[in-house]
């Protein structure tokens, strides 16, 4: 019998940033022309659960590349071009799920604060995710090329046979500068220094947050410790970014490194638990000095457990994966 | 100096920490190093933001609270930084960003404890608006400990013989 590998785990994500996208795009459309405020909020979540589930979507990409072309030798019936065109449609698209993400997450955010969202960021998710959604299709749709040659244009039907997959692309540019290929050293343990200032941003939040509701410093709200929020975020957002460029420098120390396996699976579990904060009525209610109901301080601990294990095995991949 | 650092260097602690192929020498001291700086500079960063206006209807006095969490951070990264020096004694004492690195540490360390004696032992706090003054320490403070990561991350980079990137 097969075994699953990542390249199945892609198969199978691949389909999420697509469909989970259209039908977000559908909900939230409807909620505007049926100006019902339930229905955009579900578009929202929608926006930021897709962009969530697109980081192992786009980071299983490589190891399903690496699963097709092993040794960067591709088969006769597969077009290295047309991977590279892939990766790169993908890497667009995902920056702009992740940019549509953030900025959902940010609506949704204000919405519970003063239940109305401010009208430039309507727009700039309305904007961002019809983007998103375009581009992510033309991904998918340049994706299915790769193994139906029957999907194939006649431009890329006609494009000469090479073995080589690692030919050029902008994914791989981006990855040749950062891992100081082209000169520019100061790049890789600049983003490493920018990724350990998010580190700490992030922390801010965890701490404060997650401490208060488990019953340290009950003085504080909920409701004031949610105006935090925003700047743990910018924390995620930093390490997102220096994250994908350690990525896209060296692919071949994370794609097959279990450490780096778990620490994605617990940033999408993060993402999920940060969601609880922001939908759940008995954490919003949580005022000065009151205690937080169990199921609270259930979720504020699994936040601290998850970001200590995130940190964990991003800090033990050089030591116990196969990576550095 | 360099008889010493290197003496240091060899002791039998430092070469475990060094050399052991246990995760619990030298990834485990690092480790540490990370969770401590979380909890010292994450704290640290929360009362600065505060004070800048972020989240202005948290109140300072409970935030108090946080700071035996702060300190343990502090005391984490000091013991675990200790041997980190220790074990590599003959490079990072011979480094100028190392030093360079104590120096805001150290700067932070005073900032904090004027934001300390100024926002937090003061009983009109969370009753009258805070100062200019107040928020200058916060800017530095945050300044401060950027600094020292920037610094602490670069050790990894910077050799001290030509103070370049490997």
């Amino acid at each position: 019998m097969e075994t699953l590998n990542l390249a199945h785990a892609h198969l199978l994500l691949n389909h999420l940033p697509t469909i989970g996208f259209g039908i977000a795009l559908c909900i939230y459309f409807a909620g505007f022309f049926g100006r019902s405020d339930s229905l955009k909020k579900v578009g929202l979540v929608m926006f930021f659960l897709v962009a969530v589930m697109a980081i192992p979507t786009y980071l299983t990409g490589s190891a399903a590349e690496r699963a097709l072309c092993p040794e960067l030798k591709c088969p006769a019936e597969v077009v290295p071009q047309i991977l590279r065109e892939h990766e790169d449609l993908a890497l667009f698209s995902f920056v702009l799920m992740e940019i549509t993400g953030f900025f959902s997450w940010l609506a949704l955010w204000q919405l519970r604060k003063s239940s109305k969202i401010a009208a430039w960021n309507w727009a700039l998710v309305t904007l961002l995710s019809l983007a998103s959604f375009g581009v992510v299709a033309l991904a998918a749709s340049e994706g299915g090329g790769i193994r139906h040659p029957e999907l194939r244009d006649a431009a890329e039907a006609a494009l000469p046979h090479i073995e080589d997959a690692e030919s050029t692309g902008i994914a791989r540019s981006i990855g040749a500068v950062v891992a100081g290929n082209t000169g520019v050293g100061w790049l890789w343990p600049a983003s490493e220094t920018i990724h350990f200032i998010g580190l700490c941003m992030l922390f801010l939040v965890v701490l404060t947050v997650d401490l208060r509701l488990l019953g340290m410093a009950k003085g504080l709200s909920f409701k004031a410790l949610y105006q935090l929020l925003p700047l743990g975020m910018l924390g995620f957002t930093l390490n997102l970014i220096t994250g994908i460029l350690f990525f896209l420098a060296a692919p071949g120390q994370y794609v097959n490194n279990v450490e780096f396996h778990r620490k994605i699976v617990l940033v999408v579990l993060a993402g999920f638990n940060v969601l609880y904060f922001m939908l759940v009525d008995e954490t919003w209610a949580v005022g000065p000095d009151d205690d937080a109901p169990l199921r609270t301080k259930i979720a504020a601990a699994s936040a601290i457990f998850l970001w200590i294990g995130i940190l964990y095995y991003g800090h033990m991949l050089p030591f116990l994966g196969n990576a550095f | 100096m360099m008889e010493f650092a290197q003496w240091l260097e060899n002791t039998g602690f430092s070469t475990w920490v060094r050399e052991s192929p246990s995760i619990f020498a030298f990834p485990v001291v690092l480790l540490i190093h990370t969770i401590g700086m979380g909890l010292c500079v994450g704290i640290s960063a929360g009362i600065n933001f505060r004070i800048l206006g972020f989240a202005p209807g948290l109140r300072l006095s409970p935030m108090a609270r946080m700071f035996p969490i702060l300190w343990l951070g502090f005391w984490m990264n000091a013991i675990t930084g200790t041997i980190l020096v220790m074990q590599d004694a003959a490079n990072k004492l011979f480094n100028y960003d190392f030093y360079l690195k104590m120096i805001f540490i150290a700067l932070a360390l005073v900032v904090l404890r004027m934001i300390r004696n100024r926002v937090f032992l003061d009983p009109q706090v969370d009753k009258v608006p805070l100062s200019r003054n107040v928020k200058n320490l916060a800017i530095l403070s945050l300044l401060f400990w950027v600094g020292a990561i920037t610094c602490g991350r670069l050790l990894a980079y910077v050799s001290p013989a030509v103070g370049g990137v490997h």
